[in-house]
Formats: structure tokens, sequence, C-alpha cells
């Protein structure tokens, strides 16, 4: 079983809601869900959807076929009436005025519905739910089992209300609806998959950030990456998290290098245009070795670009962001349960070699809603770094030269010492000089850091065969689309496998020219136009790709948009 | 009990003879003295120009160096993540009126209990003398059209924190120590966004704000029966631009700061908190389905 629903209308016509509500339905039911928020940069009106894929297998990916549109405005039929699949069926709210009702399958009352039954039309709601899981045949015990259970904290009228208009419209297409779906559930029992934790990759993050101990956020909105900075700012009051949203992104990013520099654990939430005003700071942070880890959900740039859409065009931005030489770390996790570990490794990692450790998401990576099991918390390890809180004495010396580059810590208010910082070239002492031994000595330490930084970052993950003849080479959020197309390629008999990155910065190579070197037919899948990760890799290695895939419309690629681009360059 | 010895500077100063900035170091060491804070509970956060480089002059404090016009965010996130710091901004009037100036008004609005010292010499010095936001009009300068020199008005950084919000407003001079060492110690004291403009010659740059010019054009408005808790004639007195340049205090009052309606732990200092894993548990099992 794989279906795939389209609920579209206008922003502000609660398709989200509609679509969470399917969403949960099909996790309490024991399903696999993946879902996509496809959103103008408006308030009110234009075209909007939310797509959820269904499935009793495990998937990470939108695809590019929908079995069931449900149309609360008329672009949301025309805009996706191609993508229907021959047994698809569009189910149309009757009030909505429509020169080409041909086009729809079933005009359904669900705003009529809502009024009579439920007494309230933002039920609407559950009248499309019901009508939906009706053409499916989708037994309507479990609705209701799921209905009871979503609405339940809301009390039980409300619970009451939902469950009368999802029958009544259930009932009502059970009756009038005459064409058929490809799916018949009307045997359904409950699915395999006991994952009951719906997560957006921000949301995972926060959580992240939260179990490693985040102290300070301060941030600017900006889409993307908000819902990060509002999850943290909602749980604030019950955790002691300091957040506050800043009037620039400059004054985010400085607010938090001085709550790190005072011994909080910080960060900032972001996207492109927000991240380029904080790159002065970026190297404030290298400068003064204060850690702290910037979150960047891109969006396809440059400037304002698509603000609700989504890109990795700034990986080599990201890695050379900043006048001057310094060590950094970037992470960009596949997907929302990698992101939760990914956040805490970036607060350990910022900590122990006292640097900017960046976080690169996407749109839509920032926004899709999977479904993954209960994560537990209590196993996290925090890794302050070195500290130098008590033994040191009178004598501290904030950047003390060692071995590996790392100075121990203290923070003002540590009786005794005195914590001196400085983005100007530093003596041990923290004090300003222009010596050129000294400069070189500061400059050495800081790379220093560069062979244990190196040995934190994790290998490549690869999927399939490693003597295959063909390797897809991706990071981040494009695991999912590729990984699935892997399978799809594998299936028709072609030698595949696929190379993935989550630690692309600095570049750990050992692994990476292992698997490179067997394969012949190197192809890079990236959601940018220049393929700047596989650029990344010719700087560190020196291997060329054999083919570049690239996608920058600002939509998420599915597996079949990869296979079809694979088959036109012409690769078997 | 500090003592002067502490707060010897640890590097050779680097400002020009008869800088006005040496009179606002020593007034900074006197009032440390006097306020009597343990050194290792207070923070200097200074921009970048010559003010940038005080907390390398005095010895036993805490301090970060950091960006142009960007001390005062620094300083906010350091007091954020311990309430318990005294948190001083040196900046200069390129830093804080030019670069820095949204922050500034930012930092005004929010109440945030640190103290802003304004080294204000009307002049970009360690750049070579260009106009700065506090120039006034027509200073003539390296990078100001010729003939007319600086074609606009200054940045008057004493109203703009009375409009802005912050709760303790003051001018002091660098010539006139007393006076200086007062503000700054009420700055420091004070529970809000505390600022004090400091007027300082530029002595190699600055040929119109001189010290004689300061020492026969200011006036103390202490001495003049001023009322530091209305705020519209403290804005009145901080507009004036003719004639004699008041000092002293010129508004002050008790608001809620920034940290008071924010969820701050209160027996520890933010930095020291750490989050139960327990709540955060809690927090991901309430949303499973």
């Amino acid at each position: 079983m794989d279906i795939t629903f389209n609920i579209g209308g206008e922003a502000g016509q609660g398709i989200d809601t509609i679509g969470d509500l399917l969403t949960q339905v099909f996790v309490q039911a024991g399903f696999y869900t993946f879902t996509i928020k496809d959103f103008e940069s408006r308030i009110r009106g234009g075209y909007n959807f939310t797509q959820v894929r269904v499935s009793d297998e495990p998937i990470h990916a939108p695809v590019d076929y929908i079995d069931v549109i449900v149309a609360l405005s008329r672009d949301a039929v025309v805009a996706q009436r191609d993508r229907l699949i021959e047994e698809g069926v569009i189910i149309f709210d009757d009030t909505i005025e429509f020169d080409d009702l041909e086009a729809c399958h079933y005009q359904a009352p669900l705003e009529k519905v809502a009024k009579e039954v439920g007494g309230n039309v933002r039920m609407m709601n559950a009248a499309a739910l019901g009508a939906t899981l009706s053409v499916l045949r989708f037994p309507f015990k479990l609705a209701e089992e799921a209905l009871t259970a979503i609405f339940g904290r809301k009390g039980e009228k409300i619970v009451e209300g939902n469950v009368a208009v999802a029958k009544a419209l259930y009932d009502l297409t059970t009756e009038k609806f005459a064409g058929k779906c490809r799916y018949n559930l009307d045997t359904l029992e409950t699915g395999p998959c006991k994952d009951k934790l719906l997560l957006t990759g921000n949301k995972a993050l926060a959580f992240g950030a939260m179990a490693a101990n985040i102290k300070w956020i301060s941030a600017y909105p900006m889409s993307p990456s908000t819902s990060l900075f509002m999850d943290i700012m909602s749980y604030s009051r019950d955790l002691n998290i300091g957040a506050l949203q800043t009037e620039d992104e400059i004054s985010a990013i400085c607010m938090a290098i001085g709550a790190s520099y005072a011994g909080a654990r910080s960060m900032v939430t972001t996207s492109g245009g927000g991240f380029s005003l904080m790159v002065e700071a970026l190297g404030l942070a290298a400068m003064a070795e204060v850690p702290v880890v910037i979150y960047n959900a891109q969006r396809p740039g440059p400037s304002t670009g698509l603000p609700t859409r989504t890109e990795q065009a700034d990986l080599l931005f990201m890695a050379f962001a900043s006048q001057g030489e310094f060590p950094r770390i970037m992470l960009a996790p596949k997907d929302p349960l990698e992101a939760f570990y990914v956040a805490i490794r970036a607060f350990n990692l910022a900590d122990k070699f006292q640097i900017p450790v960046m976080i690169l998401g996407d749109q839509y990576f920032a926004d899709s809603v999977m479904n993954v099991p209960r994560i537990d918390v209590s196993n996290t390890k925090l890794d302050r770094g070195k500290l130098a809180r008590v033994d040191t004495g009178s004598d501290y010396k904030r950047y003390l030269l060692t071995d590996d580059g790392i100075s121990p810590r203290a923070f003002p208010g540590d009786e005794g010492k005195s914590i001196v910082a400085s983005g100007n070239v530093h003596r041990e002492d923290g004090h300003i000089t222009e010596n050129a031994d000294i400069r070189n000595n500061m400059v050495v330490k800081s790379m220093n850091k560069l062979p244990a930084i190196m040995n934190a970052m994790n290998p490549p993950e690869l999927y399939g065969d490693e003597n295959a003849k063909i390797t897809l080479l991706t990071w981040g959020s494009t695991w999912g689309a590729a990984n699935e197309a892997l399978q799809i390629l594998k299936d028709a008999g072609m030698s595949v496998n696929q190379l993935h990155f989550c630690d692309i910065y600095p570049l750990r190579t050992e692994k990476l020219r292992k698997v490179l070197s067997k394969s012949k037919q190197i192809i890079a899948v990236e959601q940018n136009v220049t393929s700047q990760f596989a650029q990344l890799v010719k700087m560190a290695t020196g291997i060329s790709v054999h083919h570049h895939i690239n996608k920058y419309d600002g939509r998420p690629m599915t597996a079949r948009w990869i296979v079809n681009e694979i088959k036109e360059v012409g690769i078997k | 009990m500090t003592t002067v010895d502490q707060l010897e500077g640890p590097q050779k100063v680097t400002w020009c003879t008869g800088c006005g900035n040496y009179g606002i170091l020593a007034a900074l060491k006197k009032a440390v003295l006097q306020l009597d804070i343990p050194v290792h509970n207070l923070v200097i956060s200074s921009g970048i120009g010559c003010s940038g480089k005080a907390p390398h002059y005095i010895g036993g404090l805490n301090s970060f160096h950091n960006l142009h016009g960007r001390p005062i965010p620094v300083a906010t996130g350091i007091h954020m993540a311990n309430k318990d710091l005294n948190v001083i901004v040196h900046t200069g009037d390129g830093d804080c009126l030019g670069e820095g100036l949204g922050h500034f008004v930012h930092a005004a609005r929010r109440n945030v209990n640190i103290a802003v010292f304004i080294h204000n010499n009307g002049v970009m010095g360690l750049t070579k003398g260009q106009f700065s936001p506090a120039a006034p009009r027509g200073y003539v300068s390296n990078t100001s059209p010729p003939p007319p020199g600086a074609p606009m008005d200054p940045a008057n950084p004493v109203a703009l924190a009375i409009a802005a919000g912050a709760t303790y407003v003051a001018r002091g001079f660098s010539g006139d120590q007393k006076v200086l060492v007062k503000l700054m110690v009420e700055a420091v004291k004070h529970r809000g966004f505390a600022v004090v403009d400091i007027l300082q010659p530029c002595v190699t740059w600055n040929r119109q704000l001189t010290w004689k010019f300061y020492n026969e054009h200011t006036y103390s408005l202490q001495d003049n029966r001023h009322d530091t808790s209305n705020r519209l004639s403290a804005l009145e007195k901080a507009l004036v631009n003719e004639g004699k340049i008041p000092i002293g205090v010129f508004y002050r009052i008790d608001a809620p700061d920034l940290v008071a309606n924010m969820f701050l732990p209160e027996a520890v200092p933010l930095k020291d908190h750490t989050t139960s894993l327990k709540d955060v548990q809690q927090i991901i099992d309430d949303l499973m389905i």
C-alpha cells in the first residue's frame, strides 16, 4: 500500500489541519507517513497544498503522483490533476464555484455538512476526512478511534461533533460516490508501524537542542527556520531557556556569542539571508573561540529568492563565509530522526573545539513531517569540552597554547580569574597584539584543532553494494528521494549504490575515496544548480563526478524524478 | 576589596598624548574602586576604535573586545547568561551611533540591565579623522564633502536614549572626573539600560571639540534644578544644540528590566542551570499519538 493525498486550497482554509488529521489517523492505525507542505509566501488566498503519503513500508520522500486530491479551491484541482493517477479521485467541496465540474469525481457537501451536523464550519476538516476515508473504504471504526484520541484533549463535545461530521460524510460518500479508488481498504487491520511521534526536521532539532541543554537562543524570524525558534520559545518557560527575538540577525548572533562567552550553550536560527548578516560575527566566534551553533534552513536564493521553498545552495557559502581562515564544522541531517542527534552533537562539538558549528537544513527538511519511533532522551551525553573552572588560579589564560590547540574555558564570575576574549589577534591572556610570532602561534593553535575535528566527523553512509558500478552521491535532506531511487534502479537490475553525507565539512575522505575509486559512474544528486558538494569533494580529493543531477525549482525531489533524470543522462 | 594594583593595565596604552580617553579610563578605575563589586563579576564589552581598547588598559576584570558596532548585543548576551555580572559597554560614537545605532535603540527599548559608556569625540579617530555620526554639521574632515563639511546634523545619543526607553541617561565630560565617576557608578548600579554619553576631545583630529571648547561650553544640570524624573523636560534639555551643553543626569526612572519578563532560573545564573531531561522527555511523550 502506498497512497498519496493532496489537500489543496487557499492559505487560511485549513488544508494543513486536514492533512494533520489524515496523517494522525493513519499513524494511529499503524502506518508510515511522509507529509510535505507546499505554500506561497502570503497569509491569505493563493494556492497551497499539503501532501500526505501513507505506506505500510518505511518512506522518506514524497512522490509525484496522487491518488486522492481534496480540493477546497478551483486551483487545487487545476494545479494537480495532471499528477493524478488513472484510478485517482478528486473530492471537491460543492459550495465553491467551479466551471469545470466534469473534472471532479466527487462533489462533496463538506461545508454544508460541517455546519448542519457539527454546527461549526471548522468541522469541514472532519468532513473532508470522512469523505476521503470513505473513498478508500477505510474502516470507519479506525478513524473514530483516531479522532477520539486526537480531539480527546479538547473535550467530549468536540470529539462527538467531529466524529459525527466525519461519519455523516463517510456514509454519504459511501452511498453517492460511484467511482473507484485503486485501493480498497475495507478489510484493513492496524498496520505494522509502531512509530507514533510526528516530527518535522525543525521540531527534531529543537528537541535535540533542548536535550543538549541549550540555554540561550536568539533569532530574527525568517522562513523556513522560524518554527524551530518558536518551538524553543514555547518551552522556554518550562525549561528555563533564555529566548529572545532580536532586532536583526546581527544582534541575534552577537547575543548568542555573548551568552556563550559567559557560559551558556547558545544557538541562532536563520535562513541564508540572515546568515549573510551573521557572517562577520561568525568570524568573531572563530577568533574569540566562542562555541556557537548556527542553524540555516536553506531556501532558494540569491536574495529573497523563494522564501517558502527549498534548496541546498548555501553549502559552499557557509563553508567559506567570513574573512580569514578558521576551523568550522557543518552538519546536514537527512531526516527528523537524525536531526535530533545532530543537534546534540552540534552543541558538543562546538564546546569541545570552541568553534562555530553549523547545521544545514532546508525548507523541505524543516517542514516535512514523518512519524518516528519515540525518542528516548535519557542517555543524552553532554560534553562541555575542556574547562578550567577551579584549578588554574589567578594566572588563567583564556588562550593558553596547548598541543591540541584547545585552551580550557572559564567563565566570567569565576573567582580569581579574568576571562579576556577578543576578536583582534591576541596573546595567550586575551589582550591584543600585533606581534608576528604570537600571530603565527595563534594561527597554528587554531589549525592544530583540525586533526581531532576530522576524527570527530562521521564517515558517510554507504547504501548498497560497495562494488557497484554507479554511485549516487548525496548529502542532507535529498537522502530519502535518492534512497528510494536507489531501490527502483536496483530492482531494474542496475549496479548502483548511494554514498550519503551528514557530516559535510570538514570532509572526511577515507571511505569516500574507497567507494568512489570503485565506482565507474559517480552521479552527484543535489538540490542546487552547481553540484556544490561535488565541488567540495573535488577540492578535498581531486575526484570528479561524472554526472550531475540538479534540481533548483524550489520543489523537493522525488525518486521517480531522479530515476528519469538518470535515464535521460543515458546511464545504464 | 578591590585594590588599585589589581586594576593596573595589562598593556601599555596606545592612545595619543592628551587624549580624552585617559580621563575616561581614570574615571572607570575610580568607579570600579568605589563600586567595590568583586572584579570577577565585572565584564567589559567593547567595540572597535580607540574606545574599544579600554579593556586592555584595566586589569583584573573580565572583558570581551568584540566587533565594530556590536558591543551592546554581546553585552546583552553576557548579561542574560549570568545576571549576577555587572556588564559595562565601552563604545565610541562611530561604534555606537553609526554601525551599532539600531542595537543601541533596541537595547534601550528592552531596558536591558547594562551600562553603556559612549566615548564621544565627534570623529573617527582610529581610521584617521573622518567625520563621525556625532560630528557637528559643517565639520571638515577627509571624508566630508568640501567645502561645507559634514552635510548633516549629528546623532544625539542622549535624546535618542531617552526617546527609545533608556531608564538612566546622563552626559559626562572626560575633563570633569568628579562628576564622571559619579555618573559611572550610578549607571552601573542602576537596574536597567543606563547610558553615559561622555564628551572627550580627540586631540589629534578634532580641532573643534577641544578641551578648551568643552571647558567653556558645558554646565551642570544638577546645579540648575533639573527634574530627572520628567521625560519631556529631560528630552528638552537633551535637544539643546546651541550655547552651553548640559552635563549630568538627564533622566532616571525605575522600570522593569528585560529579565523581569523572561523565564530565567531564579536560584542560579542561566549558565549554571541544567534542563531536566525528564522534562524534555515529557514534552516529547506528550506529542506521541
